[in-house]
């Protein structure tokens, strides 16, 4: 019963420090209890003939006795677990030290898991940064290579940079989705800034923005495809770079990916079968519209469609 | 980092290496280690804190001026003399000429150029400066609409073509007290507006359109005449070139203009040669108007309080608003409505836009417009969609602060300082990389953010400033 319901798509909140295929592990062995426990072993009892020594007699001699005995061929010991294995797969993965929204997939959900990467959604990052550094691997706990000073950076510089990064960024975002940029379609998607590439590409920024500054250490909302995230702190660390100082990036935090957001994250402590089951009821609906969109189109270049998604 | 004095290093002084820590006795370690689990965090931080800071800009460092040009070469409009004329020597040895530079490239010259302007064929850029060399021109100079350019072989005969930003001399009364405010080109001849002397002209002058008297049978070509024009009613705010005639805005808000009249673009009332400015009437006529534009051979121009008046050539659509004619030869109010408050027209050969004070784009008239393949002539205005300049949920307050236009493509600054052009890629002038026309506004990206553009017929020319 509780098998039939674990099958889809949900989201957890893969916490930093923590590798996705030890979290994937982690939810498996949890859904596995679940299951586990589902059914209740009772044991029962038949009637089974058995050789046993008479009673009252003086010479040593079997006879067949009708005794209770337990069943054992149901036993879970004999049997073992109902379930051993459970198929989790894995979305967009996040690396050990970022954290964030991480989609996976359960059962017949894994089908899914190609499609939506099909479907190549944006994703929401929070990246905070520090000014004043920088390292061999882009992060606070790498080999320092250079520290520089940073008292001449401004908010004002820093949107420049941002918006330079944005609008190249958008440039290649047209280029890469191979539109013929002469037919009427491609201005039509232009204007409702519906082009995307539904292709494999390089790390694509659709839109970046600084939402705190507080020298020296800054926030960006970066939304983006076909990212890593160790591409977003090679970013930051560029930004540093433009802005004629140095900067590490000291957190990467997904906050939403395709149609799934923090909202629908799955805590440390809800990793168990009943809170996947109802997430996976409350989510499907909305993944299935989004596939929707793109199932018409697929993974072929968009230059057939007549009407956009509305 | 309170507490713990850090020495600032000035970047030139940088020496290559991995930092080293200043007390090589405190720690027992003489080769670098990697950080992590084999160095103690107090350590590592200690290590950290004694690293020399360096520093890249200093807290009130300038942003840097900087000249980009693209578009066609050969002319040597874009002031790269080696993409015209191959050398033996010097850095760009051995390279080839190029026709055409599809993507924007630095220009390299040692003065702040605060105004450009592209012509037929030529460019011509100024300084503010008051030192004696104000104007420098290159491209196209047949006309000597760059002036008189001395050439070096043959000390008696002047450039046909220039290919590098030289300096044009200039006669002027007090030239170490003169600043020079805006140059403008057209078709063969070019204006230039100083603060205190009037307006200077060079170049063609077949049809009057350097504000003097048409000599028949006068050479143009390696000219020295340069005429001088002083006697306007007020102080000159703006010149336009149109194709063969100029217009001029006095601070009191009127339009003087000369030059050719057969499409009724000095908008004087008839449609013959004008050989002096004289001051244009119709519509405008007690009208304070804040800037005129022009290119082709039709003229627009904007009054303080957001009105739109054009007159000259409608055959393609540019006045069929409010008439039939084709030739417009006085000064006609566009009432159109929609559009709002107007803040700054602008008019190519066929196609015009404006601009209001909501960051708004307009356009009509025939060619490619911006609005996609499918609207190629209105007569009209219809509004650019400004989500393609980049408005969306991510930046919501993008709006259009500036528009240009050249003969067949229009070009637009946005607040966030990004440039967007769109039309005909006349021999690669657009700088989108590409030879294609483009039908909608696209970006072109450069290093620097770029403040003023200018269109010509082939190339284009932005002054740009650098982004910190």
């Amino acid at each position: 019963m509780g098998w039939s319901r674990l099958h889809g798509l949900f989201a957890v909140y893969k916490p930093p420090g923590l590798n996705w295929k030890h979290l994937r592990d982690t939810v498996e062995l949890q859904l596995l209890k679940g299951l586990n426990s589902e059914k209740q072993f009772t044991p029962q009892e038949h009637i089974r003939f058995l050789l046993a020594p008479t009673e009252g007699s003086e010479r040593k001699e079997l006879t067949l006795m009708a005794t209770n005995v337990p069943v054992l061929s149901e036993h879970p010991l004999v049997r073992g677990p109902n379930y051993t294995s459970v198929k989790v797969g894995v979305g967009h993965r996040l690396d050990v030290k970022s954290s964030g929204v991480l989609v996976l997939g359960v059962g017949h959900g894994n089908k899914l898991l190609t499609d939506i990467y099909n479907a190549h959604l944006t994703k929401d990052y929070t990246v905070r940064g520090l000014l004043g550094k920088a390292t061999d691997d882009f992060t606070d706990e790498g080999r320092l290579i250079e520290k520089t000073t940073y008292d001449h950076v401004t908010q004002e510089k820093l949107s420049r940079i941002l918006a330079v990064i944005q609008g190249s960024h958008q440039k290649a975002l047209v280029m890469h989705s191979n539109l013929d940029l002469k037919t009427q379609e491609a201005y039509e998607m232009a204007v409702k800034g519906l082009i995307r590439p539904m292709c494999k590409t390089p790390m694509l920024i659709t839109g970046i923005r600084c939402l705190q500054f507080a020298p020296p250490e800054f926030l960006l909302e970066i939304q983006c495809m076909h990212e890593t995230q160790q591409l977003l702190r090679r970013v930051v660390h560029e930004i540093g770079l433009e802005l004629k100082s140095a900067a590490v990036c000291t957190q990467v935090r997904r906050t939403r990916d395709g149609v799934f957001t923090l909202e629908d994250a799955l805590l440390r402590t809800q990793w168990d079968m009943h809170s996947i089951q109802k997430s996976i009821q409350k989510v499907t609906p909305r993944v299935e519209a989004e596939l929707k969109k793109y199932q018409t189109v697929g993974p072929a270049q968009r230059d057939l469609v007549g009407h956009p998604a509305s | 980092m309170a507490g713990v004095t850090t020495k600032v290093v000035c970047a030139w002084a940088r020496r290559a290496g991995p930092p080293l820590p200043r007390h090589a006795g405190a720690s027992l370690r003489t080769h670098w280690t990697p950080a992590g689990k084999s160095r103690s965090r107090r350590e590592a931080a200690e290590a950290e804190a004694e690293v020399p800071v360096f520093q890249y800009l200093g807290q009130r460092a300038r942003r840097v001026d900087r000249i980009f040009t693209w578009g066609f070469s050969y002319t040597g409009a874009l002031g790269v003399p080696t993409f015209v004329l191959p050398t033996a020597y010097g850095p760009a040895a051995g390279r080839k000429p190029r026709a055409i530079q599809p993507v924007p490239y630095r220009l390299e010259l040692d003065a702040k150029i605060s105004s450009a302007a592209c012509g037929y064929g030529f460019t011509l850029l100024s300084s503010q400066t008051k030192d004696i060399t104000k104007v420098w021109g290159m491209g196209l100079n047949k006309d000597s609409q760059l002036g008189f350019h001395r050439s070096q072989k043959n000390k008696r005969k002047g450039y046909e073509y220039v290919l590098e930003p030289s300096p044009v001399p200039l006669p002027l009364d007090r030239p170490q007290e003169t600043r020079v405010l805006q140059v403008a080109c057209g078709r063969a001849h070019s204006l230039i507006l100083t603060d205190s002397e009037g307006v200077l002209s060079m170049g063609n002058n077949s049809y009057g359109q350097c504000g003097r008297a048409v000599v028949s049978d006068e050479v143009y070509s390696e000219s020295h005449k340069i005429h001088r024009m002083q006697d306007f009613d007020g102080r000159v705010l703006q010149v336009v070139c149109g194709q063969d005639h100029s217009l001029f805005l006095t601070d009191k808000g009127e339009v003087y203009s000369c030059g050719w009249g057969a499409d009724g673009q000095t908008g004087l009332g008839h449609y013959n040669i004008t050989s002096s400015p004289t001051k244009v009437g119709g519509a405008i006529a007690g009208v304070n108007i804040v800037q005129v534009a022009t290119y082709g051979d039709f003229c627009l121009a904007v009054s303080a309080d957001g009105d739109l008046f054009g007159w000259g050539n409608s055959e393609y659509l540019q006045l069929a608003a409010v008439t039939e004619a084709t030739q417009v030869n006085v000064p006609t109010h566009l009432p159109f409505s929609g559009i709002g408050k107007i803040k700054q027209a602008a008019c190519g050969g066929t196609g015009s836009a404006v601009l209001n004070d909501e960051g708004h784009v307009f356009v009509w008239g025939y060619g490619i417009l911006g609005k996609g393949p499918k609207l190629m002539e209105t007569a009209h205005p219809e509004r650019i969609p400004p989500s393609l300049f980049g408005l969306s949920d991510f930046s919501p307050d993008v709006r259009v602060s500036r528009i240009c236009c050249g003969l067949s493509q229009f070009a637009a600054l946005t607040n966030k300082g990004e440039l967007f052009v769109w039309g005909k890629n006349i021999r690669g002038c657009l700088g989108i990389g590409r030879l294609e026309d483009q039908y909608f506004p696209w970006r072109v990206t450069m290093p620097g953010e770029p403040v003023q553009v200018a269109c010509g017929v082939d190339h284009m020319v932005t002054l740009a400033r650098s982004f910190i």
